[in-house]
């Protein structure tokens, strides 16, 4: 037996497969083109071969933003621990518990330029950190946090830490809320303390929620681009000590001209973050095939 | 009865309103003329109407054959809101002097370089822009063949009335590629209290830049308040011919030789600097000027850099500081000479309407337009005839103003000392590397150097 073709389904799917093929297979097959081309955007593009991947190969620069860009993803196992760990805080029917909530959720709906140009003022040479810390006596001087290669990951990686705090907080402490009490009252009456109630109960149960924020979050990681510009500029910091693969993308693109290395370097991310994604889903599947 | 009078003095008023002329073009005085009608019941009916005398050539209409109709776009760079009324005003001037020629204004600020080269890349950039020569844009555009040379389409009386050191700047293949538009004087700024609190005195500000690594060390040590220097990152080849002295490239223009002994010296002083912890080394690198001017308006800096126009950002945002502040000439570098221009306009290569754009070019950094920002903010003509303006001979009374005696000999003194470099960007971004890690991993000066010309001979072979 035959099945009949039908046209409709397709009629439905034809908007968002156009706007789809418009705003990413484009622009996607746009830039594997130009990653073949020498192109500085202003005038038509020549084509160059495989010059532009043979010159990223030997660019000290871009291995030096790749490994900052997988340093980063760090942030992920810190934020998942710290934002399970708050939701659990706010996760209780205390007086005032909601604005403990929204008073956490306020990084997220600050945006990233007001909270890098904060965090900047705060790790100014005569900033609030530098005055606290001479103020203690931990420091006889200031130290120019922004200005040592060796801060400038960890300082952005804050950052990034400190704003996406409370919205995975929120993610998590929905999957609280949807835990059975009971399995916490069996947990009880097992002999479990506080922290392995959490541990054999709490963490089972936030199995979707965890996923979904590694995925999310390690995506968001290796794409960095706000904090690293605000808190240090166009150049990505003292010896590009803060430069990571996207920003070294932008760059390329737009301070150096040089946009069809930035489009090599922007199939190289694309490749990345598809094997992330894969590997992603497969964590997830086999998350599904366990429950 | 009383409506066919109505009616018939109104085709009268259409007919006389059809008959004058469709734009005003100069200030001419209006005349009264008395006039009697006759209607068809002879009755008498007499009325005043205006008319106004068709006008003669506008003299600030100095660009022949712009085209009617013409619909064009101009892009400034930071002059909003502050000078809104001022731009307001400019285009207003020229479309009387052109009339028939629609203008579009925008403002674009930190983002302006990024936003013109998308608009050169979608195809829609602007007809007339506000490019800074400081920064090194013209050339940039230029090179890129982003801009209309101006050479054959501006009479020789229209370049005669810019100072020739500054029509002459930005060339391309021996072309013009714009119009110099209002200067800066660089300057000082100074922070007396500062300065005070160091044992120094304003008259002790170092007049050459060998003298700023010892005066910054003062101030650190007796205040510690780090010095607010900034190397010009985007283009530190031109830093180095003004203030190291150094020649950049060989004589027929096909090697690079800036590890000579005199950039090796220049370099030198600055990785001293910053081993010596005297300067802010975030400031050091930034390519936004305003980072060091922000950290200056905050009373952080003992002295900044800068134009004398930007005070007014001082004196806004610190009022307190503005008590405290003077103003002192920029140290001169081994060059002898302290600068180039500051601000330009240019003309879109593609334009639809290139008479049109060059004429409104011409008319924003023509003598009146100039005289009336000079009016507004410390920055200077670039046209001599401006400071003919009784407001120039007038005594200084704010800060801001006090370069103004001495503007007409300075702005004439500026040129543009720096060869053009082939592949510039890329050479700069190869010494950039280069020198920061002189600067911050303690590589031997010489060395990055060297390496860097290596780097970049390679790039040019």
């Amino acid at each position: 037996m035959t099945k009949k073709f039908s046209l409709t389904p397709y009629l439905f799917l034809s908007p968002a497969l156009l706007a789809i093929a418009v705003f990413v297979l484009y622009p996607i097959a746009a830039v594997f083109f130009f990653s073949f081309t020498k192109y500085n955007i202003s005038t038509p593009p020549v084509w160059v071969g495989l010059s532009n991947y043979q010159q990223l190969l030997k660019d000290s620069v871009f291995w030096l933003a790749l490994q900052h860009s997988f340093t980063y993803l760090l942030v992920t196992p810190v934020l998942i621990f710290l934002s399970i760990v708050l939701a659990i805080i706010v996760n209780r029917q205390l007086p005032g518990i909601n604005a403990f909530r929204a008073i956490y959720y306020i990084p997220v709906i600050s945006g990233s330029i007001a909270v890098g140009i904060s965090w900047r003022l705060i790790m100014g040479n005569n900033g609030l950190l530098n005055s606290l810390l001479i103020s203690l006596g931990i420091l006889d001087g200031p130290i120019q946090w922004l200005a040592e290669p060796g801060y400038a990951l960890p300082i952005a990686m804050l950052v990034t830490t400190w704003m996406g705090l409370g919205y995975y907080m929120m993610i998590f402490l929905a999957g609280l809320q949807n835990i059975n009490e009971d399995l916490y009252d069996a947990a009880q009456i097992d002999g479990c303390n506080a922290v392995q109630k959490h541990w054999h109960v709490s963490l089972p149960g936030l199995r979707p929620q965890l996923v979904m924020v590694a995925v999310v979050s390690s995506l968001a990681a290796l794409q960095v681009f706000n904090e690293i510009y605000i808190l240090f500029g166009r150049l990505g910091g003292v010896l590009n000590s803060g430069v990571t693969v996207v920003f070294y993308l932008w760059r390329k693109a737009f301070v150096l001209q040089q946009a069809g290395m930035a489009s090599a370097i922007a199939i190289v991310l694309l490749v990345i973050t598809l094997a992330f994604s894969v590997l992603n889903i497969r964590i997830l599947e086999h998350g599904t095939e366990v429950e | 009865m009383r409506t066919k009078l109505f009616a018939l003095l109104v085709l009268v008023s259409i007919v006389l309103a059809a008959c004058a002329p469709a734009a005003t073009q100069v200030a001419v005085e209006p005349q009264t003329i008395k006039e009697t009608v006759v209607v068809k019941e002879t009755q008498l009916v007499e009325q005043e109407v205006l008319i106004t005398p068709t006008p003669g050539p506008n003299p600030m209409a100095v660009i022949d054959g712009v085209e009617d109709g013409a619909e064009i776009t101009v892009w400034t760079f930071w002059l909003s809101p502050t000078f809104d009324a001022y731009i307001a005003d400019v285009i207003a001037k020229f479309q009387e002097a052109y009339p028939g020629v629609t203008v579009n204004w925008e403002d674009h600020q930190a983002t302006f370089q990024d936003d013109l080269r998308n608009s050169f890349a979608a195809g829609n950039a602007p007809d007339v822009i506000n490019l800074s020569i400081s920064e090194g844009w013209v050339t940039d555009f230029a090179s890129q063949g982003n801009l209309l040379a101006l050479d054959d389409l501006v009479p020789q009386e229209v370049i005669d009335t810019y100072f020739p050191n500054l029509w002459d700047q930005q060339l391309v293949d021996g072309k013009h590629y714009m119009f110099p538009y209002y200067q800066g004087i660089i300057v000082d700024l100074v922070n007396k209290q500062i300065l005070d609190q160091a044992g120094l005195k304003v008259e002790d500000f170092p007049k050459t830049i060998d003298g700023l690594p010892a005066f910054c060390k003062t101030i650190v040590e007796k205040t510690d308040t780090l010095c607010d220097i900034r190397l010009t990152v985007t283009d530190l080849l031109a830093q180095m011919v003004y203030e190291g002295g150094v020649d950049i490239l060989s004589e027929d223009g096909k090697t690079f030789t800036f590890d000579s002994p005199e950039a090796v010296e220049w370099l030198q002083m600055y990785a001293d600097m910053v081993k010596d912890g005297s300067v802010d080394q975030t400031v050091l690198i930034t390519t936004d000027d305003r980072v060091g001017l922000d950290l200056f308006t905050s009373g952080q800096a003992a002295f900044y850099n800068t134009g004398p126009n930007l005070i007014r950002e001082v004196r806004a945002n610190n009022p307190a500081l503005y008590g405290y502040l003077d103003v002192v000439n920029a140290p001169v570098g081994k060059s002898g000479v302290v600068g180039k221009g500051l601000m330009a306009m240019s003309v879109n290569a593609n334009t639809q309407y290139p008479k049109a754009s060059v004429a409104l070019a011409q008319f924003f950094t023509s003598a009146y337009s100039n005289l009336e920002l000079a009016k507004l903010a410390a920055v200077y003509p670039s046209t001599p005839a401006s400071y003919d303006d009784p407001f120039f001979a007038a005594a200084p009374v704010a800060i801001e103003d006090s370069a103004k005696p001495r503007a007409k000999d300075a702005v004439a003194a500026l040129a543009d000392i720096v060869p053009t470099v082939p592949s510039k960007a890329e050479v700069n971004e190869i010494v950039l590397q280069e020198i920061q890690k002189a600067l911050f991993e303690g590589k031997d000066p010489q060395q990055a150097l060297t390496d860097a010309v290596t780097a970049a001979n390679e790039l040019i072979k």
